[in-house]
């Protein structure tokens, strides 16, 4: 076991796929020449019929000033297929309104992502003019691990990857929540999609020492992946992928085409997905932990749910923080006698979470709902992951929750899995 | 996908008025009111409003709650996964607010049929707000695959004024045990 230690690494996986400023991946878009006049119609239309959501990054209309101090503008009308130069492409709203306004399509590049820095920003503005947002958050480790840190990391990634190896000689996801600040474990969880009555002690909400997660390792469970060597010829994908087969969040789709491996009298949920298992756990840890504090609330978990419409005029805004002014107060009363309660984390403010496998697109917005701040995954997910793979939800502005995503390489035997 | 009213028949009303109903329940309780019933052959076969103050689990929104009525009950019944799955198939969801990403992917990985929905969810939508994860294969994705997964009809704006006047007196009326948010409440607002 001591072997593999030396070769793990922890990668951040940023916000968008790192590259040199001057050659930022792009994307084909058509556009057109427009009269000034008819920018806020088209635009307008053109939102609902086509909005560009994968590129918010990225304005609508394009202003060049010509020669004479004439300026000239023109507009995305629709995305355009990469080798594909044929403007009957078009969605067929878009062909209409082009029609109509007897515009003159052309295929034109523009940035895929956000801008991460003002160099990469001016160098997207000479495609197409995009906005630039900076990066106002940090969180620890997107600037490197120190040693302790990353052996931490590391400590907790075997956790997981120990559960994930589940009784029936597959390999499912598993979610171990952490609170870093003391080390301890929060919640762990495997995924339940199959099967949730397992008897097993692998959904324990107990809270426990860095200690136990190291115990864990030479668990008898280990032996199990043994077996699997003899199943998986080096380099053999088939049979990879059928060791996989029971990960929730790399088959999302499959669940109903899945024999369960457990007698009927179980309950199966296609939903229950490691993360939002452990989800369920922290947050029933959370409710027995504090329970004293019955319908004492946290405003921002329900603003959380909704947009900033609701909120977004001056007066409301006022009223709203006028109210956090006298729920201080009130906050301070309550709190006085019972010291714990301000201890109480708000929802997973502030944790991490381990995952062997990079989570499908309804777990990572779990997380993201859960307020969880830093996503540790050993594996990628080709087919579903949310989290650079398929998606990248680091990457959404609107999500008003800022986390950050990192990838624990690990040495290719500790599933003994080819990966 | 946003057509408002547009063949709307009045069953489709008379579902989203149920909707709203859980809606305000959630609101009575002091949770974000959002509710949403499912239907099956014209039938509501389960309801559900975002419970995720009380739970203190964020992703108990209103059609988690649902999803999770559904399945447990047909599995009391005995239904096996495929007939599950079947059964699904034929399901329609009306919610007050557009599905979030999470939820929206939910209905993708279930296979639900169609989703009626009232007002749109500019920051977390997962039905063309943000992500459209209705659209299923078809849709481009970064990395340049074409994501899998399986797509369902969506159609918003269906009585979107009811839905967005219970949060709205949701989020003026304030929370009189609120304490002081993680975020300034400015940021929220600046979009
Ligand atoms: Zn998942
Ligand atoms: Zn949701």
């Amino acid at each position: 076991m001591n072997k593999t230690t030396d070769s793990w690494e922890i990668l951040h996986i940023p916000d968008k796929p790192p590259t040199p400023p001057d050659q930022q991946p792009t994307v084909n878009v058509f556009a057109s020449v427009i009269e000034p006049k008819l920018t806020n119609t088209l635009v307008r239309r053109l939102n609902q019929i086509a909005p560009l959501e994968a590129l918010r990054h990225v304005k609508r209309v394009q202003k060049k000033y010509l020669e004479g101090g004439k300026t000239q503008l023109s507009v995305i009308l629709c995305l355009a297929c990469e080798n594909d130069n044929q403007l009957d492409s078009m969605p067929h709203g878009v062909q209409e309104l082009v029609n109509f306004y007897q515009l003159s399509p052309f295929i034109t590049k523009v940035c895929k992502f956000d801008a991460l820095s003002k160099e990469e920003w001016e160098e997207q503005c000479k495609l197409w003019p995009t906005s630039y947002h900076p990066p106002t958050y940090n969180i620890d480790g997107i600037t490197g691990f120190g040693q302790e840190d990353s052996q931490s990391v590391f400590s907790f990634m075997k956790f997981a990857v120990e559960l994930a190896k589940s009784d029936h000689g597959l390999v499912v996801n598993a979610a171990v929540i952490v609170d870093p600040s003391v080390k301890q474990v929060i919640a762990s969880a495997c995924d339940e999609s199959c099967c949730w009555n397992t008897p097993t002690n692998k959904t324990s909400i107990r809270p426990c020492s860095l200690k136990q997660p190291e115990a864990c390792i030479s668990h008898p469970d280990s032996n199990i992946v043994v077996t699997h060597d003899s199943l998986l010829p080096n380099g053999s994908t088939t049979k990879l992928e059928q060791l996989c087969t029971g990960v929730s969040c790399l088959y999302p789709w499959q669940w109903s085409e899945k024999q369960p491996h457990t007698p009927n009298s179980c309950y199966w949920h296609p939903l229950r997905h490691a993360a939002l298992v452990a989800i369920e756990s922290s947050a029933a840890r959370d409710r027995q932990l504090f329970s004293g504090l019955g319908d004492f609330e946290d405003k921002s978990s329900e603003l959380d749910h909704m947009q900033s419409s609701f909120t977004s005029s001056p007066a409301k805004r006022q009223k709203i923080n006028l109210n956090n002014v006298e729920d201080d107060e009130k906050l301070d009363t309550l709190t006085e006698g019972h010291h714990c309660i301000s201890a109480r984390p708000y929802l997973c403010t502030g944790y991490d979470i381990y995952l062997v496998w990079e989570p499908c697109t309804m777990c990572a917005m779990a997380l993201v709902h859960q307020r969880i701040r830093r996503i540790f995954y050993a594996f990628p997910n080709l087919n579903a992951g949310a989290l650079g793979s398929v998606y990248r939800l680091q990457g959404e502005k609107s999500l008003n929750h800022r986390f950050a995503v990192f990838r624990v390489l690990l040495p290719e035997e500790v599933l003994d899995v080819k990966l | 996908m946003a057509s408002p009213g547009e063949e709307c028949s009045p069953d489709t009303f008379a579902f989203m008025e149920l909707a709203i109903q859980q809606a305000k329940l959630a609101l009575d309780s002091l949770e974000v009111p959002v509710g949403c019933v499912i239907v099956e052959d014209g039938k509501v076969i389960a309801s559900g409003r975002n419970q995720t103050t009380e739970t203190r689990n964020a992703t108990r929104h209103a059609e988690m709650e649902a999803i999770d009525v559904l399945l447990e009950g047909w599995q009391r019944n005995g239904l096996s996964k495929l007939e599950v799955a079947k059964k699904i198939s034929k399901c329609y969801l009306y919610v007050t607010c557009e599905p979030c990403i999470m939820c929206a992917a939910a209905l993708s990985i279930l296979g639900i049929k169609e989703v009626f929905y009232g007002c749109a969810n500019d920051k977390f939508g997962g039905c063309g707000s943000i992500l459209s994860l209705n659209l299923g294969r078809s849709e481009p994705c970064e990395s340049g695959a074409v994501p899998q997964g399986k797509g369902f009809k969506c159609n918003g704006g269906i009585m979107a004024s009811e839905a967005v006047s219970l949060l709205r007196t949701f989020y003026e009326q304030g929370n009189p045990n609120a304490p002081k948010p993680h975020r300034p409440l400015a940021h929220q607002a600046t979009r």
